[in-house]
């Protein structure tokens, strides 16, 4: 009762004109810095921020939550079209959105990942609605130990994205790991792998890899061939420019696959969304009846992903709202713009200022309403792009690539690694090397290290502080049936087809 | 024609008049900037120095202080160092400033790729100072830092600090306290701010060590504890809690500071004219309510001390960080 009552607090809030449009110009901003690749929302709300000093801080943050969660639905556009990742939790969502547009489904893929989205964005609204302070007194059960075993959960993911030969695949995994800890080490503020570059004792960024891994890699592979006219098949009539009856169908487990793993991460603080959708694209594939088809345009791996990293937003504003604990540098953000607002964030939040948080709860459901009519009659239009030929559409991905990278860091350093990761991609493509482990161990190898060493840090060495402690334990088990049981399978069909190559 | 160079004639003596009318004021002043202000700052949009920096901006716009727009440039990366090297870059440049925290004290002392240190540039004014305060869980039995620090002799290494970078300055407060007490505790490197509030309310870790803004509303809430403050002086903001020195504990007192600084070769003119802008922000109601609200406290030093205050953190936090184990490279 007392929630109905809030919410309709919240939604008195939400539904007033001044609201419902900074809530549309909150997510109209998110779609276009979700498009644009490079530009996230940290720096979108950065460059806003002094502009929110007079509104009302309600106002202000339904606007700066609808960037947050709007540049989501923009992020799949140009992963799916172009293999430009427009969102570093959108990599995963390139592997198979853009075999589709390749196979002409640009217009489903597209639309699954709008539908995703929305579903999984409103049910992270209604957990953060219903269970906002239990959820987050359930995050702060989870100490480093935690961490090392939902890390560890997802690196087994691995055993599912190999590919053909596993020798390839662990050697990716192993690279994209080495790749992730290229910078200052926290722990003893040494350099590892730097070369002297100043440049890159903070690491390389995750972007300038992933956009030249796909994007570049993509045109390298392209140019090769002589045959351009059937890069891809255009969809014909309007028809087939939305997923069908079928395709949702298809989806079913993934909508629920994404919203519930996307959620849970989210509500960890420093794990993020990129995580959350590698994890659910993992899940997807190995729950999946027909797991050949991932990597090669199945729609189930567009849902799966997008869901995961919208209802990441959701869960990451239980601790932010609730506790003051900022999930993600979004949040942080988010966090820095209530203190600039003259508002306190942390437990009281919530009792001082109801109608900030039931304001800014009931403007999301609104939020992800907006987005789906927005993003779904934007789809015919996006897939045009493609009618492009292709010396026109290779510059502008080239170029788009280019001003993307730049401006993560401002650095030129950041364009040229671009150029020699596009160079490795098309290597790795050649060699049939598969790219989603080597993205997997560059967002998972150092979080997971980091884990490990705050663990044994906590106890003095002993490793059994990872097994004694219930939630580490039951993940760990976990993560252990997950990396046997490809192998048992496997095993097991060795025995009905006698013995044969695996 | 004609009338154009009577335009311009009755204009060049109105300027005349002008200066011989505010006389004092233009021959003081003599540079003022003609164009957009650069404003370097070595964090990401969204950082400690980049939400300190565009506040700066848009309250000295607010208040008329500069007659053009300050813009923001991020030049993140090293730890700071980047940003040092191309404010290093723009020596002579009159229309760039940069913002400093001690962090571009501490990485040229540790970080070999470092090319540059903050004494080669100009200091301007320091503005800011944010103390720091010791805090544990409300439920944990330790009322004072004595309290925790006899607990921590008992169990050597077993009680746990979430903190930072070992070179940050919560580390460096825990050696400087094992130093002058014998205790010891582990140190537990987190990496963002939410990691280490999460520990310690989760009840993983025992005590943190920050700035107020860190801890203060789980203070009032009254899920954490303010055990010790780590100043000179009691804070306004807790004048019950009794300062480190106070409980017997003698150290030298380090401070997250922030500031101005400009590039290399600038001259004295453009650092008087600099000084004055932030005199004059400093005198402002508006300033004060920032300092208020993000719980900082006034810290203003002009060009000169703030040189000498540069000079002393450096040697300070170099002999803190040899104590710490941290390789120190300069």
């Amino acid at each position: 009762m007392e929630t109905l009552q809030n919410l309709s607090l919240g939604l008195s809030v939400a539904l007033t004109l001044t609201n419902l449009s900074w809530c549309f110009i909150g997510v109209f901003i998110g779609t276009v810095v979700g498009i644009l690749p490079g530009i996230g929302p940290p720096g979108a709300i950065a460059m806003l921020l002094p502009l929110t000093f007079k509104l009302d801080p309600t106002s202000a943050f339904i606007m700066l939550a609808g960037i947050y969660y709007g540049a989501k639905y923009g992020g799949s556009t140009t992963s799916i079209l172009l293999n430009i990742p427009g969102e570093p939790s959108s990599v995963v969502t390139c592997l198979d959105g853009y075999q589709m547009a390749r196979q002409g489904r640009a217009g489903p893929a597209l639309g699954i990942a709008a539908i995703a989205s929305f579903i999984a964005g409103t049910f992270g609204v209604l957990g953060l609605m219903l269970a906002a302070p239990p959820l987050a007194r359930f995050a702060l059960r989870f100490a480093p130990p935690e961490y090392f075993a939902v890390m560890s959960l997802g690196l087994t993911m691995v055993a599912y994205l190999t590919g053909k030969s596993v020798v390839k695949g662990l050697l990716a995994t192993f690279f994209g790991i080495w790749l992730g800890i290229i910078g200052t080490d926290l722990f003893t503020a040494q350099s590892r792998y730097t070369f002297g570059q100043v440049e890159l004792v903070d690491g390389i960024d995750f972007t300038v890899v992933s956009i030249g891994l796909f994007a570049v890699a993509e045109i390298l592979v392209n140019m090769e061939s002589r045959v351009k006219a059937d890069l891809f098949k255009l969809p014909k009539g309007l028809r087939n420019l939305l997923p069908k009856l079928q395709d949702l169908k298809d989806c079913r487990f993934a909508f629920v696959n994404g919203t519930l793993v996307g959620f849970f991460v989210g509500l960890l603080p420093g794990a993020g969304a990129t995580i959350a959708s590698m994890i659910s694209y993992g899940i997807e594939k190995a729950v999946s009846k027909h797991p050949e088809k991932f990597g090669a345009g199945a729609i189930e791996g567009v849902a799966a992903p997008e869901g995961a990293n919208n209802s990441d937003a959701g869960g990451g504003l239980v601790p932010l709202l609730s506790l003051g604990i900022p999930g993600s540098n979004v949040g942080a953000m988010l966090l820095a713009a209530l203190y600039l607002w003259g508002l306190r964030p942390g437990p009281l939040l919530i009792h001082e200022h109801p109608e900030l948080f039931w304001g800014v709860v009931a403007s999301m459901y609104v939020g992800n309403f907006l987005l789906l009519i927005l993003n779904l009659p934007l789809v015919p239009i996006f897939v045009q792009i493609l009618r492009l030929p292709y010396f026109a559409l290779y510059p502008m991905v080239l170029g788009i690539s280019i001003v993307g990278v730049y401006s993560v860091n401002y650095s030129f350093l950041d364009v040229w690694l671009m150029g020699f990761f596009g160079l490795l991609g098309y290597l790795m493509r050649k060699l049939h090397f598969p790219m989603a482990p080597l993205v997997l161990g560059m967002v998972l190898g150092k979080p997971t290290e980091r884990a490990l060493r705050q663990s044994l840090m906590m106890s003095q060495g002993d490793f059994t502080i990872l097994f004694m402690r219930p939630i580490s334990a039951t993940l760990l088990s976990a993560a252990v049936i997950i990396l046997l049981s490809p192998t048992v399978q496997r095993l097991s069909l060795r025995e009905k087809k006698g013995p044969q190559r695996v | 024609m004609r009338s154009g160079k009577h335009v311009g004639m009755l204009l060049g003596l109105l300027a005349w008049s002008g200066i011989f009318l505010h006389g004092q004021d233009v021959w003081a002043q003599g540079f003022k900037p003609s164009g957009p202000i650069e404003v370097v700052v070595h964090s990401k949009a969204g950082g400690g120095s980049d939400l300190f920096a565009r506040a700066i901006a848009d309250m000295t716009r607010e208040e008329n202080i500069i007659p053009h727009r300050m813009q923001v440039t991020n030049k993140s990366g090293g730890s700071g160092a980047v940003a040092m090297t191309y404010l290093v870059g723009k020596k002579g440049d009159t229309h760039t400033i940069g913002f400093f925290t001690p962090v571009l004290i501490v990485t040229p002392l540790t970080l070999k790729e470092a090319q540059v240190t903050i004494q080669d540039l100009t200091p301007i004014a320091r503005l800011a100072l944010e103390p720091t305060v010791a805090v544990v869980k409300a439920d944990a039995p330790y009322k004072t830092m004595r309290d925790f620090v006899e607990a921590a002799k008992k169990n050597p290494g077993k009680l746990k600090q979430p903190g930072g970078a070992i070179s940050s300055l919560d580390n460096l407060f825990r050696m400087l306290i094992q130093k002058a007490t014998g205790a010891q505790w582990a140190y537990i490197n987190l990496e963002s701010g939410g990691e280490r509030v999460a520990n310690l309310l989760g009840g993983h870790m025992d005590l943190m060590l920050d700035n107020p803004d860190k801890s203060h509303e789980y203070v009032r809430a009254g899920s954490m504890r303010v055990i010790a403050a780590l100043t000179e002086n009691r804070l306004s903001l807790y004048p019950d809690v009794p300062t480190i020195k106070e409980q017997g504990i003698d150290i030298p007192i380090l401070t997250q500071s922030r500031g101005v600084m400009a590039p290399p070769g600038t001259s004295k003119e453009v650092v008087a004219y600099w000084e004055g802008v932030f005199e004059r922000l400093n005198k402002t109601p508006r300033w004060k309510k920032y300092l208020a609200d993000n719980l900082m406290e006034d810290g203003f030093l002009r060009s000169q001390e703030l040189g000498k205050f540069w000079d002393t953190e450096t040697r300070l936090l170099r002999d803190v960080l040899k104590e710490a184990g941290v390789k120190v490279v300069r």
